[in-house]
């Protein structure tokens, strides 16, 4: 996930840390080794991940856009002025914008804060922005939880005892308390020296920036792989308390399916081969087949390989993780009924990969799929009611149609309690028969009186003919010919 | 931790009012005689038909369950539930939490036997309470997700949550009454905590949510005044919502669904259609969808205050013309353009719910989708360029809103894999590895299949994965076997599982076919890709091929006693017994004789090749020169013959053999070559030589090799 390294280049960053007989150092330098350290650190380990660099004091400036040339980081790095007084809020700001028009509000960030502890003073001032937060009007809210999932590391140059001798200490705690808890307070231990900038920057390195290695199996064919970017644990929050789960290194391929419904699911990572074959023979094989292989996580965790090619045809291994359940993509079915085609008494694909399992239908078909019957609006129950007539005056040729809209008709009224609705459409199909013309087929008088019958009786709410399951079957005239609609 | 309200949602009790009062009219007329205008004089139009309380109430809750059961089959892990009761003199439960009465049609069937309220029946007997009590109950009743957690969190079962919602259509006659209804659930709860705490077959219940709905007739003033959310204690909170009938009800119930599931709402605009009466001609149509509100996170998050969006989006805020008050995202349709398969970052799919569901551009909507064709959605925006942000596609006659990423991608210009580790390996058998994954395809069987040792479907195929994988050479110049169509009977037999008595048979038959072939001295597609010269002789190349079947077969051998028989088969059968290294060792001294006479007797001159000519293959010219001596004696019914032996044998066997005797100024020189060429040449090839055989000239086919490997294009 991308990174925003937010460096203090307020004027006390400049302060000279005490040091014995050794040159002179000042907090800003030990900051500039730190996040050496962290760009050196990336730069091996994190090749594939975007970080970008705000300097801020009272103003903020953004040094360098997400790149992922740790040369230019360093380089304006060690290019950083002095500026005046720390203002956080506004830098904030910053910093939510800028990740915001680059990667949208969904893409998770983690936002690294280097600074002294000494934050500000009046207004403009963390302590200041925090006294005020509840007296914000709408377009000026605090930016803080930020819009996008973000984790807050604040890297302090001083130790502890001296951000505990003011409210520092307290402000960056809240400030780690608005953004949801998500983040952490780093200071150094000792003297500040080199030695401890190291240890604190080792120790949010550790935290937050160790390569994620994993293996990938395939029954005995395996390869070590590193993923990008590292798969996060999961909240799992359900109506069961929160779980979290995180992604077992050990990655089990299960099988593989066919790629029609190829799409990249919540998130999509990386896989490079660290260690050769299987994943360049997997990939390669999944790019020839069109295929995409299931991998397994954890328990009820799974995801998928494909092979994924760029605009410049360069194409790499890619695995997607689906939410973490049994279920992931409804129209695999649950995962772990999935079983081998050997098992299946025929190729469930065909013998020519003509045919596929998938997708599997859901057991009961949703409203928009199944013709349901709405009234809410009166047109709803206006065109129900027109499609009766319209077949009405069509009998007996659409003897079939007209039945099947008043059994549909009929059904809705008995649900809905409508009663009144069958009396009055048995009525108008009894006005329908008294205006039959002369040269109207003698079957359909005798089918509109007796389909109004049968709507009267259930109106009644007599059991015997209103039952919901029961189906108005044409009458038997001598006219229908063996009853033509009796298939109904 | 917050708690959405989505939280409540896992079990939902309906309870609608059955009393006789429900059956009054809504007075909101339906002219459902329509045609009659244009039909002449002396026909009497019909009445305009009226739905009563009840039908109103009745609908509109089904409308709630119809959009909750398509946006939320399956809620995540967890199903939403909804429990139907009515309630009259006594309380009629027309489901249960079972998953089977979980549709619309089981609901309009029970709601068909109870029928419309009797308004003869006497009012006194008669009250919604019946029902309250009862939705209570049900909430502490055990639904089948909330029994199979508490299985598997054993340890932890009390994890497990119990929450509800209960919302009541009704129809009340005062402030005091809806207060007594409160008082009555909240009580209810008390006892049936009490109970439950003392039952295995029973959960108290964690929170609830009482939502009361006062229904009354059009033209009414209403006697109940709304309420906004209130504790009424630690487990219950109630709000009274007090709505005409009609119309006004249904966009209430519509607002509670979404606020209560989380939902939100897209218009999608734009959509062309053919005009029903002029075919030719066609009409822009807009059609409301409702889907979780997650799918609109981007919109959500990016509407708080920001300089950097200018407000060119145009959003949310403005007024659907269905649902009254509520918000809709307006999404414009861009007309498919056929076959262009476009792979977008997705980063979220969700079901949806046409809120007009069987309105005609509803249904061309969604006939289109469920057709198989998919419509891409950009957001109108006043200038500049276009944006798509989601897509809508159906997978398994289920209708899915996608999220398409619409800012830059994290995973934006990645590594080849050809630059990592083995990328630069040119001769995978990807053919072979994608036939393998056909192979090994997976298809769904039925619940709780389980085999004779216990195993579900998807163990069952990771052992097939192991099984199939035991013995899998990654390239074509590690195999012989897999290059040869004439083992493939026995290669696809023996990964199984157990064997039949004719698969033994056919293995066999695989086996002899291959002594046949070894009788007839057919050539073997041993790789000489890269190598000068022929590579191994025929007998050479025999003999790694048993080796490598017998590799294979060994993998399988622990299988059953029918693999057994069939790695039998082959040690029977080939050239060269197992034992062979064995006896090597024992017979070394005496072959290596057998060696120096037969190559001081044959070829005096050998040693005198130029060096050079000798770093090419020495190995090979010298076998070359054996093989006419060789080939009789190999046949399977002659005598083993004693001068035959691995080459890696020869190689080291030889210096010391030569300086027993006395040497000769060319040999020593001879000998001194050929053990500083070892440390390069054989150092490295052997290295990576697979039966003992080392691929010579690897950058030769690299070069060659990486297009093919690039773009994919290995033939088959």
């Amino acid at each position: 996930m991308p990174t925003v390294v937010l460096m203090d280049s307020s004027l006390s960053m400049t302060r000279p840390v005490s040091q014995e007989g050794s040159e002179e150092f000042q907090r800003k330098n030990l900051a500039v080794h730190g996040l050496t350290m962290l760009f050196e650190h990336m730069a091996t380990n994190y090749k594939l991940e975007f970080t970008s660099l705000v300097a801020f004091s009272s103003l903020w400036e953004l040094m360098v856009p997400f790149t992922r040339d740790y040369n230019t980081l360093q380089e304006a790095l060690s290019n950083l002025e002095d500026y005046d007084k720390t203002c956080l809020e506004s830098a904030l700001h910053g910093v939510s914008n800028i990740v915001q028009q680059e990667w949208g509000s969904t893409c998770p960030c983690q936002v690294v804060l280097v600074t002294d502890g000494a934050l500000g003073i009046g207004r403009g001032s963390l302590r200041h922005s925090l006294h005020t937060l509840k007296q914000r009007v709408e377009d000026k809210k605090f930016p803080l939880p930020f819009p996008f999932p973000a984790k807050m590391f604040i890297m302090c140059i001083a130790n502890v005892e001296e951000l505990q001798s003011t409210d520092a200490m307290d402000n960056l705690e809240q400030l780690i308390g608005l953004n949801g808890g998500e983040g952490q307070i780093f200071t150094m231990e000792g003297p500040l020296c080199l030695k401890s900038v190291q240890s604190m920057f080792g120790k949010l390195i550790d935290q937050a920036y160790t390569p994620f290695y994993a293996v990938l199996h395939c029954g005995n064919l395996a390869s070590d792989v590193q993923v990008f970017p590292r798969p996060e644990p999961v909240l799992v929050d359900e109506e069961v308390d929160p779980i979290p789960k995180a992604v077992q290194t050990e990655v089990d391929e299960v099988g593989a399916g066919t790629t029609e419904d190829a799409e990249e699911e919540p998130s999509a990572n990386q896989m490079a081969g660290k260690s050769p074959n299987f994943c360049v023979l997997l990939h390669g094989s999944l790019k020839v087949e069109g295929m995409v292989a299931l991998v397994q996580l954890g328990p009820e965790w799974y995801g998928m390989l494909y092979s994924q090619a760029d605009s410049k045809k360069k194409s790499n291994l890619m695995m997607s993780l689906f939410e973490p359940g049994p279920e992931p993509l409804p129209w695999l079915g649950k995962i772990s009924q999935l079983g081998p085609i050997s098992d299946a008494a025929e190729n469930p694909y065909g013998e020519d990969d003509s045919k596929s399992p998938f997708p599997l239908q859901p057991k009961n078909k949703r409203s928009y799929a199944q013709n349901v019957t709405v009234w809410i609006k009166a047109n709803g129950l206006q065109t129900d009611v027109q499609k009766i007539l319209r077949n009405a005056r069509k009998l007996p040729e659409k003897t079939q149609t007209f039945y099947k809209e008043l059994n549909r008709l009929r059904k809705a009224a008995l649900a809905f309690g409508f009663w009144e609705l069958l009396k009055g459409v048995a009525e108008l199909l009894e006005r329908e028969c008294t205006l039959l013309p002369d040269s109207a087929h003698p079957d359909a008088a005798f089918q509109l009186s007796h389909a109004a019958q049968q709507l009267k009786l259930a109106s009644t709410g007599d059991s015997q003919y209103s039952a919901f399951n029961h189906n108005i079957t044409p009458l038997h005239t001598d006219f229908s010919g063996g009853g033509a609609g009796d298939r109904m | 931790m917050k708690v959405t309200s989505s939280r409540f949602s896992h079990k939902t009790a309906f309870v609608v009012d059955h009393c006789p009062y429900m059956a009054e009219s809504s007075r909101q007329m339906v002219e459902c005689d329509m045609l009659t205008k244009s039909r002449g004089q002396g026909v009497i139009p019909l009445a305009p038909v009226s739905k009563s309380l009840w039908t109103c109430a009745v609908e509109c809750s089904m409308e709630y369950c119809r959009i909750l059961y398509d946006v939320y089959p399956t809620r995540k892990l967890v199903r939403s539930y909804v429990h139907y009761i009515v309630s009259d003199s006594e309380f009629h439960s027309l489901n249960s939490w079972r998953q089977e009465d979980q549709s619309t049609q089981e609901l309009m069937a029970a709601l068909a036997s109870v029928g419309p309220p009797n308004p003869r029946e006497d009012p006194e007997c008669c009250s919604v309470l019946h029902g309250l009590v009862a939705a209570v109950e049900s909430l502490c009743a055990i639904t089948q997700y909330q029994h199979e957690a508490r299985r598997t969190l054993m340890d932890v079962a009390d994890r497990v949550a119990n929450r509800g919602r209960i919302i009541c259509l009704t129809n009340a006659k005062s402030d005091t009454h809806v207060r007594m209804l409160e008082d009555c659930v909240s009580e209810t709860i008390q006892e049936q905590n009490k109970l439950a705490a003392g039952s295995d077959r029973l959960m108290p219940i964690q929170r609830c949510e009482l939502v009361l709905v006062h229904i009354y007739p059009q033209g009414d003033d209403t006697l109940v005044s709304d309420r906004s959310r209130k504790e009424l204690s630690s487990v219950l909170s109630s709000e009274v919502h007090s709505v005409r009938a009609g119309r006004h009800l249904a966009s209430k119930l519509n607002i509670l669904v979404q606020q209560h599931f989380d939902l939100a709402s897209t218009t999608i605009t734009n959509i062309p259609m053919k005009e029903e009466q002029h075919a030719n001609t066609s009409a822009n149509y807009d059609v409301e969808l409702l889907h979780h509100r997650d799918a609109h996170l981007e919109f959500i998050k990016s509407a708080q205050p920001c300089f950097l969006c200018t407000g060119d989006l145009h959003m949310a805020g403005s007024t659907s013309r269905d649902s009254g008050l509520k918000e809709t995202v307006t999404l414009k349709w861009c007309t498919p353009r056929t076959n262009n398969v476009e792979l977008h970052y997705c980063t979220g799919a969700y079901r949806i719910s046409p809120v007009d569901v069987n309105s005609r551009p509803s249904s061309c909507l969604t006939n289109f989708l469920l057709n198989g064709r998919s419509v891409l959605l950009e957001q109108p925006r006043k200038s500049g360029s276009k944006v798509i942000s989601h897509m809508l596609s159906s997978h398994g006659g289920e209708i899915f809103l996608h999220v398409l990423n619409s800012t830059r991608s994290t995973l934006e210009d990645p590594p080849s894999i050809s630059e990592g580790c083995g990328g630069r390996v040119t001769d995978y058998r990807i053919t072979d590895f994608g036939e393998f994954m056909r192979e090994n395809r997976l298809t769904p069987f039925s619940e709780g299949v389980l085999d004779a040792s216990g195993r579900t479907s998807s163990e069952r195929a990771k052992a097939q994965l192991e099984r199939h994988t035991r013995y899998w050479p990654m390239i074509i110049s590690q195999t012989t076997i897999f290059n040869m169509q004439a083992v493939v009977p026995l290669a696809n037999l023996i990964v199984k599982e157990s064997l039949s008595e004719e698969d033994v048979l056919t293995c066999q038959k695989t086996v002899f076919n291959l002594v046949d072939m070894e009788r007839k001295n057919d050539p073997l597609p041993i790789s000489t890709v890269g190598s000068r010269g022929k590579g191994p002789k025929r007998d050479e190349q025999y003999r790694i091929m048993w080796n490598e079947l017998e590799t294979l077969v060994k993998a399988h051998v622990g299988s059953s006693e029918r693999h057994q028989r069939v790695l039998e088969c082959i040690s029977a059968c080939r050239s060269k017994p197992p034992e062979e290294e064995e006896r090597k060792k024992r017979g070394r001294k005496r072959e290596d004789k057998e060696d120096k006479a037969e190559k001081n007797g044959k070829d005096a001159d050998e040693k005198a090749w130029p060096d050079s000519e000798r770093l090419k293959g020495p190995q090979e010219r010298e076998k070359e020169e054996q093989t006419e001596s060789e080939m009789i004696k190999d046949s399977p019914d002659s005598p083993e013959p004693l001068n035959k032996k691995p080459r890696l044998m020869s190689e080291e066997i030889q210096p010391p053999q030569k300086s027993k005797g006395p040497v000769s100024l060319l040999t020593m020189w001879t000998n001194r070559i050929t053990a500083t060429s070892r440390k390069h040449e054989v150092f490295a090839g052997r290295l990576n030589s697979v039966n003992n055989k080392a691929e010579l000239y690897q950058h030769l086919k690299e070069d060659n090799g990486m297009d093919l490997h690039e773009n994919g294009k290995a033939t088959r």
